[in-house]
C-alpha cells in the first residue's frame, strides 16, 4: 500500500528540493512548482480524509527505524484530531501558493520556504513520535522566522525577532518534558502512542512537565500574557505569513495542548484544569477587548485570533474537569472544530487584509470608507468573513463555539462569561465594516479595481467552506467526534 | 418533498436565484414567496387535520437538528408567509426607481426565510441560529442604503442591541439542553426548579432585544433607516415578533415569579412607548414605538398565563402594523418626507390609503369589530383574570388609552392641513402594485378577528368570555381616542415631554451603560498591550546588555580563574565580533541562541546526572 501519509508530508520537501536545483528557473516555473506540489499535498490530504480514522487509538500509521538506540523511530499517522488540521494545513497552503503567485522578490526563496513550512506544519500534526514532533516544530519556527524577516513590511526585523525570541524560549520547555517523559517510560520510548496510552510520569514529575509544557504552547497558541508576539508579527508578515501563522501555526499551540498536555499529563492537566481555564477565559476576553481598541485592520484581526483561540483553551479544560465523557467529548469536538473554522475564517481575513493593503496601501480603518460600492466582491467577501468571525450561525464558528459554551456552562458555570466575547467581536466587526465598507466612497478609492480571478480563486474555497461547515458541521465532526468519543483518560 | 422544507427553501433558493441570474428579481421574488406560501398554508391545512409534519437533520453529535409543523408552528408559518407575501407585492411598487432591486429583493427573501426556520424550529439549536440569522437579515436590510448618513449606525445598533440581549438566549439554550440532556425544544419544556426560573428570566432578556422592550427599545426607533416594506415587515411578523414568539412557545415551561417579571415588563414597555409615541415628530418613528408599545401588552398575555391572548394580537398585530408602515410608505413617496409637520394634510392627497391607514390604526386602537378589539380583548381579560390583576390589568388598559391617543393623534395630523398635489414621474403603476399590497393587509387587518375563534380548538385552548374586559377596553380605547384626537400630543404628555422625546433614556441610554464601558476596558487593555510589548523588548536589551558586559570582560582577559574558558569564549567572540553588523537585531538573535544552547546543555546534564 502507498505511504500516503508520508507522501503528503514530504512532497513539499521535494518540491523545494526540485526548486533548489532549478536557481535559474524563470519566476512562473517557481511559483507553478508551487502551486502544483501543494495542489498535490492537498490531494494526498483528500486521500488520508477518505481512509478515514479508527474509532480508538492512531490510524493509517506508517513507521520506519530512525534511532533504535534511543527508542526514537520515525512514526506518523493520525486520529480525528489531526486529520481535519491536516486537511485544513494542506488547503490553505495551496491557497495561499495561488495567492502568492504575485510575489516578484526572490520567488525561489519565497517558495522554498513555504513549501518547507509545509512539510514541517503537515508533520506536526501527524508526527506520533515526539522527537520527529519537535523537529518539525522548530523547522517551522525557522522558516516562518525567515519569511517574516524577509518579505514583512516596514518594521519587519524587529517583529520577526520578537517572533523568533519567544517561540524559540518558548520551546525549549517541550523539551524538557519530553526528555522527562522518555526518561519516565519505561522501556525508554519516544512513541507518542505509547505516552498516550500510559502517561509515563505521576505526581511532582507530571505537574512539572505539564508546566513545562503548557509555557510552551501557551506562547504558540497564544494565551495572555504570552501573545504580544503575535500581534507585532502578523502586522508585519507578508500576506502569505500571516495567513499561515494565524490558519495553521497557531493550531500547533492547541493541537499540542490536546495531544501533550491533556494525553500524556491527564491527571496533572486535571489538577490544574481551574488554572487553564481561567487563562482560557481571560486570554479570550481580553483578546477580544484589545481587538476592539485597534484602528489597524490587521492588528484588529491578530487579536481576535488571541479571542477564538482562547476559546479553544476553555474548552479544552472543561474536557479536562468534565466527568461525564459525554460532555467531555462536546468540549472537545468544539475545540477542534473550533480550530478547523478559526483556519478558515482567519485565513479568510488576512486573505482579504493583504488584497485591501495591495491596492490602498494602508490598513489604518479610518482611511478607508464606502468601500462597498467601489469593490462589492472584496467587500462582500469581507462581510460574510467578519460575520463567520463574530460567530453567526450557519457560518463556520458557530456550530464551534456553541459546543465548547455548551460544555463550559455544564461543568464550571461561572466560566460562562468568555461569551461576552461574541458581543465585543460583533461590536468591533461591525464597527470596521461600517469605517471601511459603508458610508460614501471617498474620492481617493473610486479607482480601486476589485478582486481579479487569481484572488477569487483564492478566496473561494474558504468562503464556500466557511458556509460549509456552518451549515453541515457533521461532515468533519463525524470524524473528530470517532476519536473525542473514545477518549480514556 | 417534506412542506416544511418548502416553507423554507422556497424563499431562499429564490433568493439564491436571484443572485445568480441578477435579472426579474422582483418577479423571482414573487414566485419564490408564493411557492413558500402555499407550502405554509398547507403545513396549516394538515394541522386543521390533526397532522403534523417533522424533519429531522443531521446536526451536532447527539443532537439532531428538528424542523417540527405542530398547530402552533404552522400557523405562524402562514402568518410568516401571508404578511411577507404582500409586503414583497408591495415592495415591487415601493422598488421601482432604487438601482438595487437584485440585492434588496435577496435580501427581504433571505429574511422570510429565516423567520421561517426560526418559528418551524423543533430543537433551539436551530432556533438559536435563526434568531441570529434574522438579526442579520435586518442588519443587512436597516442599511440596505448604506451610503446615506445615519444609517450605518442605525443598522449596527440594531444588530448589537439584539446580540447583546441574545447572550440571554444562548445561556438559556445551554441550562435546558443541560438540564434536559435533550436539545429537543419539546422535551426542554419540561424543565422545572430552578433552572426553569433561570432560564425562563434568561428567555425573557433575550425576547427584550428582540421585541424592544424598555429599556431596550431605542434601536427599533432608529431602525427606521431602511426602506419601508423593510420596515413593514420586521416590525409585524418577522424579526420584533421573534421576542414574542419565544416567551409564547415557552410559556409551559415559565414558574410563576418568571411570568410576573415578563408581565410587569411588558406593561412597563407599552406605557413608557407608549408615551414615547405620543411625542414623537416622525410617522415611522410613532409606529415604531408603538410597535414596542403593542410587544409590551403580548408579554402582559404571557405575564398573566395566558400565551393564546398574546398570540392572537401578534397575528392581528402583524396585519395591522404592516398595512399602517405601507400607508406611511406611500404619504412618505408622495411628501418625499415621513417628518409629522410635512405630513399635515397627507391623507386628503390620498384619501383611498387614507381610509386603509385609518382603518388599521382604529383594529389597533381596539375598535369593533376590527381585529384588534378581539385581541386586544382577550389581553384585558387575561390580565383581570390573573392572580396579580391590579398590576397587570392597570398595565393593559393603560397601554390600550395611550394606543388610541397615538393611533388618533396619528389621524388628525394626516387629515388636517393644505392638500398638496405632487407628480413624481412613474409613480402610477408602483402605486398600484403598493396599493394592491397595502390591500391585502388591511383587508386581513380588519377580518381576522372573524378567525379567531377557529385558533382556539386548534391550539387546545380557550378563551374565557368577561364582558367586564370588553367594557373597560372598549371606553378605554375610546377615551384614547378622543384625548389623541383633541388635545396635541405636546400638551398630553406636559412635563414628560422633553424626556419622552429622549426615549426615556436613563443617563444617556445604552452608550453610556455599554458602549464607553466596552471602550474604557479596550483602551486599558491597549495600554496593557503596550506596556507589556515594551516589557518584553525591554529584557532583550537587558540580555544584550549582559552579553555585551559578558564579552568585555572576556576581551580584558580579567577572569583568570576560569582560564581556559576564557580562551573559548575568546576565540567566540571573535567570532561574535565577525558575525557583528551592527544590527541590534541580529546581536539580539545571537545573545537569544547562545542563551538558549546554554540552558538546554544545562538540562540535559541534570537530567542526565
Amino acid at each position: 500500500m502507498l505511504p500516503i501519509v508520508s507522501l503528503t508530508v514530504f512532497l513539499p520537501l521535494v518540491g523545494a528540493l526540485l526548486i533548489m536545483m532549478l536557481r535559474k528557473a524563470p519566476r512562473p516555473v517557481v511559483h507553478a512548482i508551487g502551486i502544483i506540489t501543494s495542489g498535490l499535498t492537498l490531494l494526498g490530504a483528500l486521500w488520508m480524509w477518505s481512509r478515514g480514522v479508527n474509532e480508538t487509538g492512531f490510524a493509517q500509521i506508517e513507521q520506519m527505524d530512525w534511532m533504535p538506540a534511543i527508542g526514537a523511530a520515525y512514526r506518523v499517522g493520525v486520529d480525528g484530531i489531526s486529520l481535519p488540521l491536516v486537511l485544513l494545513s494542506a488547503l490553505l497552503f495551496f491557497l495561499t501558493f495561488i495567492y502568492s503567485a504575485k510575489v516578484r522578490e526572490r520567488p525561489h526563496a519565497f517558495v522554498v520556504l513555504l513549501l518547507l513550512l509545509e512539510t514541517a506544519a503537515i508533520g506536526v500534526f501527524t508526527a506520533l513520535d515526539a522527537i520527529l514532533f519537535y523537529v518539525f516544530f522548530e523547522v517551522s519556527l525557522v522558516s516562518m522566522y525567515f519569511m517574516i524577516a524577509g518579505w514583512g513590511h516596514e518594521d519587519r526585523q524587529r517583529a520577526a525577532l520578537m517572533f523568533f525570541i519567544y517561540t524559540l524560549l518558548g520551546s525549549l520547555p517541550l523539551l524538557l518534558a519530553i526528555l522527562g517523559m522518555y526518561l519516565g517510560s519505561d522501556p525508554n520510548t519516544f512513541d507518542m502512542r505509547v505516552w498516550i496510552d500510559n502517561p509515563p510520569l505521576s505526581g511532582t514529575a507530571a505537574m512539572l512537565a505539564l508546566v513545562a509544557m503548557l509555557f510552551t504552547f501557551a506562547v504558540k497558541t497564544p494565551v495572555f500574557p504570552f501573545h504580544t508576539w503575535l500581534p507585532a508579527a502578523h502586522v508585519q508578515a507578508p500576506t502569505a505569513g500571516s495567513v499561515i501563522l494565524a490558519g495553521v501555526m497557531l493550531k500547533f499551540g492547541t493541537y499540542g495542548l490536546i495531544r501533550f498536555a491533556l494525553q500524556m499529563t491527564p491527571e496533572a492537566f486535571r489538577d490544574a484544569g481551574i488554572v487553564i481555564l481561567t487563562f482560557g477565559v481571560i486570554a479570550a476576553l481580553y483578546g477580544a477587548f484589545a481587538a476592539l481598541a485597534q484602528s489597524d485592520l490587521k492588528r484588529l484581526i491578530a487579536y481576535t485570533s488571541v479571542n477564538h483561540m482562547g476559546y479553544i483553551v476553555v474548552g479544552v479544560a472543561i474536557a479536562a474537569l468534565a466527568l461525564d465523557p459525554a460532555i467531555r467529548a462536546t468540549a472537545l469536538d468544539g475545540s477542534v472544530l473550533q480550530m478547523v473554522s478559526h483556519g478558515l475564517v482567519t485565513g479568510a481575513l488576512f486573505f482579504l487584509v493583504g488584497m485591501l493593503q495591495d491596492r490602498a496601501k494602508t490598513r489604518e480603518m479610518d482611511q478607508f470608507g464606502g468601500l462597498l460600492k467601489v469593490v462589492p466582491i472584496l467587500g462582500w467577501s469581507f462581510v460574510l468573513a467578519a460575520f463567520a468571525s463574530l460567530g453567526l450561525p450557519g457560518l463556520a464558528h458557530f456550530p464551534a463555539e456553541f459546543q465548547i459554551f455548551l460544555a463550559t456552562l455544564q461543568v464550571e458555570p461561572v466560566a460562562i462569561i468568555v461569551i461576552l466575547g461574541i458581543v465585543i467581536t460583533a461590536g468591533l466587526y461591525l464597527r470596521a465594516i461600517g469605517k471601511i465598507f459603508l458610508g460614501e466612497p471617498r474620492e481617493q478609492w473610486t479607482g480601486m479595481s476589485d478582486l481579479n480571478t487569481r484572488e477569487v480563486l483564492t478566496l473561494g474555497p474558504l468562503l464556500i467552506l466557511i458556509i460549509v461547515v456552518g451549515i453541515a458541521p457533521a461532515w468533519v465532526l463525524d470524524v473528530i467526534h470517532k476519536t473525542t468519543a473514545a477518549l480514556q483518560f | 418533498m417534506n412542506p416544511v422544507a418548502i416553507a423554507i427553501l422556497a424563499p431562499l433558493s429564490a433568493a439564491v436565484l436571484i443572485l445568480i441570474l441578477r435579472r426579474v428579481p422582483a418577479a423571482l421574488a414573487l414566485l419564490g414567496a408564493a411557492v413558500g406560501l402555499l407550502a405554509s398554508i398547507r403545513l396549516l391545512a394538515n394541522s386543521f387535520n390533526g397532522i403534523s409534519s417533522e424533519l429531522i437533520l443531521p446536526g451536532l453529535p447527539d443532537m439532531p437538528l428538528l424542523l417540527l409543523a405542530s398547530p402552533l408552528t404552522a400557523l405562524l408559518s402562514s402568518l410568516v408567509a401571508v404578511i411577507g407575501s404582500l409586503v414583497l407585492i408591495y415592495a415591487v411598487g415601493y422598488m421601482k426607481q432604487d438601482s438595487e432591486k437584485v440585492r434588496f429583493f435577496a435580501t427581504m427573501l433571505l429574511f422570510i426565510s429565516a423567520m421561517q426556520t426560526l418559528v418551524l424550529a423543533g430543537d433551539w439549536i436551530l432556533l438559536l441560529a435563526a434568531w441570529e440569522l434574522i438579526g442579520l437579515s435586518s442588519y443587512l436590510l436597516i442599511g440596505f442604503w448604506y451610503r446615506r448618513p445615519g444609517v450605518k449606525s442605525a443598522a449596527t445598533r440594531a444588530f448589537l442591541y439584539t446580540r447583546s440581549a441574545d447572550l440571554g438566549l444562548y445561556i438559556a439554550v445551554f441550562i435546558l439542553i443541560a438540564d434536559a440532556g435533550s436539545s429537543n425544544i419539546a422535551a426542554t419544556l419540561k424543565t422545572g426548579g430552578q433552572a426553569a426560573v433561570a432560564a425562563g428570566l434568561l428567555l425573557l432578556v433575550a425576547a427584550m432585544g428582540k421585541s424592544a422592550q424598555t429599556p431596550l427599545h431605542d434601536w427599533l426607533q432608529r431602525a427606521m433607516a431602511g426602506p419601508t416594506p423593510v420596515s413593514a415587515l420586521l416590525h409585524s411578523a418577522t424579526l420584533v415578533a421573534a421576542g414574542a414568539i419565544l416567551l409564547i412557545r415557552t410559556s409551559p415551561m415559565l414558574p410563576a415569579e418568571t411570568l410576573l417579571v415578563i408581565g410587569i415588563v411588558g406593561g412597563i414597555t407599552a406605557v413608557v412607548t407608549g408615551l414615547i409615541a405620543l411625542s414623537e415628530r416622525d410617522l415611522k418613528r410613532l409606529l415604531a414605538a408603538s410597535t414596542s408599545s403593542q410587544y409590551g401588552l403580548m408579554l402582559v398575555a404571557v405575564g398573566a398565563g395566558v400565551p393564546l391572548a398574546a398570540l392572537l394580537h401578534l397575528v392581528a398585530h402583524a396585519a395591522i402594523k404592516s398595512s399602517l408602515f405601507l400607508g406611511a410608505g406611500v404619504f412618505q413617496h408622495s411628501r418625499e418626507t415621513t417628518a409629522l409637520a410635512d405630513l399635515e394634510g397627507a391623507g386628503r392627497d390620498r384619501p383611498g390609503i387614507f381610509l386603509g391607514f385609518a382603518l388599521a390604526a382604529l383594529a389597533l386602537a381596539g375598535i369593533p369589530p376590527l381585529s384588534g378589539f378581539f385581541s386586544k380583548d382577550a389581553i384585558i381579560a387575561a390580565s383581570l383574570a390573573s392572580p396579580h390583576a391590579p398590576v397587570l390589568a392597570s398595565f393593559a388598559l393603560a397601554g390600550t388609552v395611550l394606543t388610541g391617543a397615538y393611533m388618533a393623534r396619528a389621524l388628525y395630523i394626516l387629515w388636517h392641513g393644505e392638500r398638496q398635489e405632487r407628480n413624481v414621474p412613474g409613480t402610477n403603476s408602483a402605486l398600484r402594485w403598493m396599493g394592491a399590497g397595502m390591500a391585502g393587509l388591511v383587508t386581513l387587518a380588519v377580518v381576522l378577528g372573524a378567525a379567531f375563534p377557529s385558533i382556539e380548538p386548534l391550539l387546545h385552548a380557550s378563551l374565557s368570555e368577561n364582558v367586564l374586559a370588553q367594557i373597560l377596553g372598549l371606553s378605554a380605547a375610546l377615551a384614547g381616542l378622543a384625548l389623541g384626537w383633541f388635545i396635541p400630543g405636546a400638551r398630553l404628555l406636559g412635563p414628560l415631554l422633553p424626556w419622552a422625546q429622549h426615549g426615556f433614556a436613563i443617563a444617556g441610554g445604552f452608550d453610556n451603560w455599554m458602549v464607553r464601558p466596552a471602550f474604557a476596558i479596550a483602551h486599558a487593555c491597549e495600554r496593557v498591550e503596550r506596556a507589556l510589548y515594551a516589557a518584553v523588548l525591554g529584557v532583550g536589551q537587558l540580555g544584550l546588555n549582559l552579553g555585551r558586559a559578558v564579552r568585555r570582560s572576556d576581551d580584558q582577559g580579567i577572569d583568570g580563574l576560569i582560564f581556559s574558558l576564557v580562551r573559548g569564549t575568546i576565540k567566540l567572540g571573535s567570532r561574535a565580533r565577525a558575525l557583528q553588523s551592527g544590527l541590534i537585531h541580529r546581536e539580539m538573535a545571537i545573545t537569544v541562541v547562545s542563551t538558549a544552547v546554554i540552558f538546554v546543555t544545562l538540562l540535559f546534564a541534570l537530567l542526565i546526572y
